[in-house]
């Protein structure tokens, strides 16, 4: 049984394709990066996976399982280089894809677009045939138009085909009909009563299309690695948007579900990794160059069904991540109304931030922090990159004359501009903090903040204060969490039914329609090779008052009308006992438990942290330049506890504690920083 | 005077105000209308009821909700914990359907600002179900709600509820959209107490006057960019749906250094029918177009509207006196303001301007009793639909998209069908509608809705004889027609129509489409 084997968590980004080895003997970690090959991904991946030869020890030890999170489905969704494909829906409502919900997207924009639909009107089919609200066929399927249809999606060299016929969620035998005909002729064939039964047919229409789009692309790429592995008995798994993880043949025919698999990896990185510290309740923070990724976690990873990829709606149930378009990278510039603006232009990595002496010469977020001390140039990515403070600060007074702005006491016309530009950077991250939590009716208060990007380290603490939070968790490894993350992933399988009842249907009613969700639950979850007894049934009803047109989801249980009023209560602020109640949806989820890996410890030692210091140096702290310590990361062990202000170097991340913020190192060598709150 | 870093960051903060208020209003409210179409905005005002922020929502109600708040402080003591309501078109309101309350926000016992959200319900009573009726007088339109406090000293108003409740046909609903419209207002307030714990009212005020200047700011730039000059444009609106005769729209602006006069002297004066726009209205459409121009990320506030001087008779079409109808001015007038205000625009700065939208919102109510249930009860449906965009220089017109003033969401096909006695029979672009032109209009759409039961249908729409302009020698877009498909019969409805409906019945609305830009190539 214990036989050395390893555990080996993927993940391809834009830059780099991050491994992550857990050997399972030794209970050692080996992470290590490779340059992507974004033409050919699986390249990267076999280059990895024969480097990690030489890179552990025991490289012999055969691979137990991979745990892949995959771009490749995202970017042929984002670039649009998915496969040729059409939609067939009902007779009369072809162009509902081009209709979408009508709306604009800019609207006080002349020349802005909604993304195009995946799928051309060309490409676009009717069938004859009606079902109604209830189900009941109003018209039957006119199977006769079957061979002409056949025959026009090949005259268009069509590869994949989605389907959604209206109400096929109440009434699927129409869709699958077509399936069957068509799963003959050779198409890769989605049908909306598969992939999404729930109600509002654009929105599902969509779903299903992306699907379509995407799941030949993937499935190419699949086929390509599992033929090039070297062991036909490793479990290849394929990490999920849902923050679980599913075997790749699995993944092969929905590929959907894989469209955000990367960032949900490292929300399960970061929220595992939290949870072994004790700290249940985190708000994820990654913030990177060009954008800043938030996310929240209540005891639980939060799932959204109202996801956008590309500008296009996903309603399958994804990690609730909400994006800004602010970084590291972010320019900062002055406009014409005098006020200062950071992005949503941004230097990205090429030219990049003026001080990487790259060509780039607009003034960054990034410059900022050099221009305030709050970067040690020498030990920015592990020296690898040299930081040019000279050219940062010039920038930064250049920036300052543009504003027009009054040096702060003390400080010089580049730090106040610095300064200011943080300020802003900090208010767009605070705004999106707002919206994952409170505008979901969570108080941030009651939460950690988990910051795990590269750039975020420098920006935590302080945005902990401003929400009033009182602890910012920085785990071990930051840069390579999601594929971490991925190791750690369960195995998810999400499951959801229309049923439009109404509120005093018995839970007896409801119990049966679920009967079949929770068998097929179980199976499926088996069929990964997950044990009954460590499978996991959660059931949930989504539910609003009769003439509402928004639900919220509540734990199915025999009181479930009363759930439902609690949560409206907790979320709106308002309920209505005498009012009649629906019942839209039921969901389910069916999770089998993953033996994660277990976390690196060491025993707690002396607090003295003099071992790790680097150097003094003088950093603009609030308002006022100060001189003080500089600690190396990599050099703190458990028990290691500092008071800023201070500065943490790390290979791949920067951590600013302000005066009062204390910081202790725990067994795990996660940083856990208590924030000093007025 | 604050500096540019504080200037950005009380932007976003005010921002997020009035966003955060619009999440809790479409979360919390009942109605397709309000939490699905998305027909609202919530906005944030100073002591005086100039706008300092807008969540980017509906752009009819863009110019128009100061008004409300400055009728509400005309009229009314207000006291902590009061919440004022209105809709009157002559006192602060546009047309009934759109619902505004207005909440103060005191920072020791003084007014610091007020916040504001308006949302459209789908019945305010009158004469037809849906309160979007073909009405000579304000009196048919539904209840009118002067200025009131429905809520005092944090007690809710029972009775001023009690009344309106009872002159509606969806009491239900409306309760329930109103109670949205008041936690809305309440999380606006509990964010500004937390800015002013944290900034002081001083700052707070301060950089409610700065944000004003700012906006302010920016549009004397994009002005004094344009070049000076008279520019004139006309455009007419099929008929008021009462008399037969096109009503004319008509303005001149004039641009001179960083200030602009829009001038509607020349339109005709008021009509018999709904189609009258308040000077709100007619505000609202000027800001809007001003505000396109200007390009993305400018905070839309009562800054953007200083430099500019908008000439409306009263007595016209532009600016109706009590008590005209008016509930068709909101939605389909204020389509033909920005129409003529674009294709005056379009002289002074052709490379910006799109050839004419749609023009109109097709909006269609239906209402009666649904007898799906037992008893039988009380339905009132409200939609607009979209139709073509106007070509763009260098670029076509989109199809089927809601244009200009309004950018409600469509309801989904298996939604409507669960909520009302209807089936959707076809919902398709109308292909072929936009305007040629060397850029393509965009088309309309066709959208038929069989009735199940008998029902009484109410249609105010345009362009139904007129057309969508071209520019720079596009063609114009398709006119639009209403149909009702009878007995395997097709009648033609007019633009402005309202029928009793027999169950079988098949509406169709078929909208127009956008004119073309540049000549066709052959």
């Amino acid at each position: 049984m214990h036989q050395p084997a390893l555990r080996i968590g993927i993940d391809i980004g834009g830059t780099f394709t991050d491994f992550v080895v857990f050997d399972q003997s030794r209970g050692h970690y080996y992470t290590f990066k490779i340059l992507s090959t974004p033409r050919a991904p699986e390249e990267a991946v076999l280059d990895g996976l024969s480097k990690s030869d030489d890179q552990i020890p025991d490289a012999q030890s055969p691979i137990e399982s991979i745990v892949h999170g995959s771009t490749v489905a995202t970017n042929a969704l984002i670039e649009r280089k998915g496969a040729r494909t059409a939609l067939v829906t009902t007779f009369g409502f072809r162009d509902i894809l081009t209709i979408g919900r009508q709306n604009r997207v800019q609207i006080y924009d002349f020349f802005s677009d909604r993304p195009p639909p995946l799928i051309s009107s060309e490409d676009c089919f009717e069938i004859t045939e009606r079902v109604d609200c209830n189900g009941k066929v109003l018209t039957p399927l006119n199977e006769g138009e079957i061979p002409s249809l056949v025959k026009s999606l090949s005259t268009r060299n069509i590869e994949s085909v989605a389907i959604n016929l209206l109400f096929s969620f109440q009434y699927p035998a129409h869709e699958q009909q077509i399936v069957t005909a068509l799963r003959e002729t050779g198409f890769f064939v989605s049908a909306s009563s598969e992939i999404l039964p729930e109600f509002r047919e654009y929105e599902r229409a969509s779903t299903t299309a992306i699907n379509a789009y995407v799941t030949p692309i993937l499935n190419r790429y699949i086929g390509n690695l599992e033929s090039a592995l070297r062991e036909t008995s490793t479990d290849f798994r394929i990490m999920q948007s849902n923050g679980g993880s599913i075997r790749a043949s699995q993944a092969r025919t929905e590929a959907v579900r894989s469209i955000l698999s990367g960032p949900a990896g490292g929300v399960v990185g970061a929220l595992y990794t939290a949870q072994a510290a004790g700290f249940n309740n985190v708000i994820t923070f990654d913030m990177g160059g060009t954008s800043t990724d938030v996310s929240l976690s209540e005891g639980e990873i939060q799932v959204t069904t109202e996801a956008e990829v590309g500008g296009l709606p996903l309603r399958i149930p994804v990690v609730d991540i909400h994006t800004v378009g602010a970084g590291g990278g972010s320019i900062a510039h002055i406009d014409a109304g005098g006020a200062l603006r950071v992005g949503p232009q941004s230097a990205g990595a090429d030219p990049g931030p003026v001080c990487y002496d790259r060509g780039g010469c607009e003034p960054t977020v990034t410059d900022a922090n050099v221009a305030l001390g709050r970067l040690a140039p020498e030990h920015f990515l592990d020296g690898n990159m040299k930081l040019d403070v000279g050219a940062a600060t010039d920038a930064m007074e250049k920036l300052s004359g543009h504003a027009g702005l009054i040096p702060s006491p003390g400080l010089t016309h580049a730090q106040t501009a610095a300064l200011g530009v943080i300020e802003v950077a900090n208010a767009h991250m605070q705004r999106a903090l707002r919206v994952i939590s409170v505008e979901r009716g969570f108080d941030p208060r009651d939460f950690t903040l988990g910051s795990f990007g590269g750039a975020g380290g420098l920006h935590a603490c302080n945005l902990a204060r401003e929400l009033g939070m009182q602890q910012v968790f920085v785990p071990r490894g930051a840069s390579t969490l999601s594929a971490f993350g991925m190791l750690t992933a369960d195995v998810i399988k999400d499951y959801v039914q229309t049923v439009m009842l109404p509120g005093d249907s018995s839970y007896e009613e409801l119990e049966r329609l679920a009967a079949q969700m929770v068998k097929r639950g179980q199976r499926e979850v088996q069929a990964e090779g997950v044990p009954r007894n460590l499978t996991t049934i959660k059931r949930d009803l989504d539910m609003r008052y009769r003439g509402q047109s928004y639900e919220i989801s509540v734990p199915m249980t025999p009181n479930f009308i009363q759930e439902f009023h609690n949560a409206h209560d907790k979320v709106y602020g308002h309920s209505d006992a005498a009012a009649q109640v629906e019942i839209v949806n039921v969901r389910l989820r069916a999770i089998g438990a993953i033996v994660p890996p277990s976390l690196p410890k060491s025993n707690v030692g002396p607090s003295n942290p003099a071992a790790a210091l680097l150097e003094y140096k003088r950093v603009v702290v609030t308002h006022a330049l100060v001189k003080i310590p500089f600690f190396l990361g990599g050099k703190l062990r458990p028990g290691h506890a500092i008071t800023g202000p201070a500065m943490i170097v790390q290979p791949d991340t920067t951590i600013f504690l302000s005066e009062g913020d204390s910081v202790t190192v725990d067994e795990h060598f996660n940083l856990v920083i208590r924030i000093a709150l007025s | 005077m604050l500096d540019p870093i504080q200037l950005e960051v009380f932007k976003h903060l005010f921002a997020s105000v009035a966003e955060e208020m619009g999440v809790a209003l479409r979360r919390s409210s009942y109605s397709p209308n309000i939490k699905e179409r998305r027909d609202f905005s919530c906005a944030l005002f100073d002591s005086v009821g100039e706008m300092v922020a807008q969540a980017a929502h509906m752009p009819v109600h863009l110019g128009a909700m100061p008004l409300s708040v400055q009728a509400c402080r005309e009229i009314m003591e207000i006291s902590p914990g009061d919440v004022a309501i209105l809709n009157d078109p002559y006192c602060g309101g546009t047309h009934l359907p759109d619902i505004t309350l207005v909440t103060p926000i005191f920072a020791d016992l003084h007014v610091l600002g007020f916040v504001a959200n308006r949302a459209h319900h789908s019945d305010v009573g009158g004469m037809s179900p849906g309160s979007m009726p073909l009405s000579q007088e304000i009196y048919q339109e539904g209840i009118i709600i002067p200025p009131l406090k429905l809520v005092e000293g944090g007690h809710l108003n029972q009775g001023v509820l009690d009344l309106l409740l009872a002159n509606v046909r969806t009491a239900h609903e409306r309760a329930g959209d109103l109670h949205a419209q008041m936690a809305a207002n309440n999380k606006g307030v509990d964010r500004m107490t937390e800015l002013v714990a944290r900034y002081g009212q001083d700052e707070i005020s301060a950089a409610m006057q700065d944000l004003l200047i700012y906006s302010e700011t920016m549009t004397r730039r994009l002005i004094t960019a344009l070049p000076d000059g008279a520019f004139r444009f006309q455009d007419v609106m099929d008929n008021d749906g009462i008399d037969d005769a096109p009503i004319t729209i008509a303005v001149t602006i004039t641009i001179q250094g960083d200030e602009v006069r829009v001038d509607f002297s020349d339109s005709s004066p008021q009509s018999t029918g709904s189609i009258n726009a308040t000077s709100a209205v007619t505000t609202a459409a000027v800001m809007y177009a001003f505000r396109c121009l200007m390009g993305l990320d400018v905070p839309s506030n009562s800054g953007c509207l200083s430099p500019i001087d908008v000439i409306a008779p009263e007595g016209s079409v532009v600016n109706a006196r009590h008590p005209s109808a008016v509930a068709g001015g909101n939605v389909e007038t204020s389509q033909r303001i920005t129409d003529v205000l674009l294709g005056a625009l379009a002289q002074a700065c052709p490379e910006r301007v799109p050839a004419a939208s749609q023009g109109t919102m097709n909006n269609l109510t239906i209402g009666g009793l649904d007898h799906r249930t037992h008893p039988p009860h009380l339905f009132a449906y409200y939609e607009t639909v979209g139709g073509g965009m106007g070509a763009r220089p260098g670029k076509a017109g989109a199809d089927a998209i809601h244009t200009h003033m309004t950018n409600t969401l469509n309801t989904p096909i298996e939604a409507l069908e669960y909520a009302y006695p209807f089936q959707v029979r076809r919902y398709a672009v109308r292909r072929g509608s936009g305007g040629k032109g060397l850029y393509q209009g965009g088309d309309g759409i066709i959208r038929d809705i069989e009735l199940l039961n008998s029902a009484q249908v109410t249609i105010l729409s345009d362009r139904r004889q007129s057309t969508p302009y071209g520019l720079a020698g596009g063609e114009p877009g398709k006119a639009g027609r209403n149909l009702l498909l009878r007995d395997e019969e097709t009648q033609v409805l007019s633009g402005k129509t309202s029928l009793e409906a027999r169950a079988g019945d098949i509406i169709s609305i078929r909208t127009p489409g956008g004119g073309g830009h540049g000549f066709p190539e052959n």
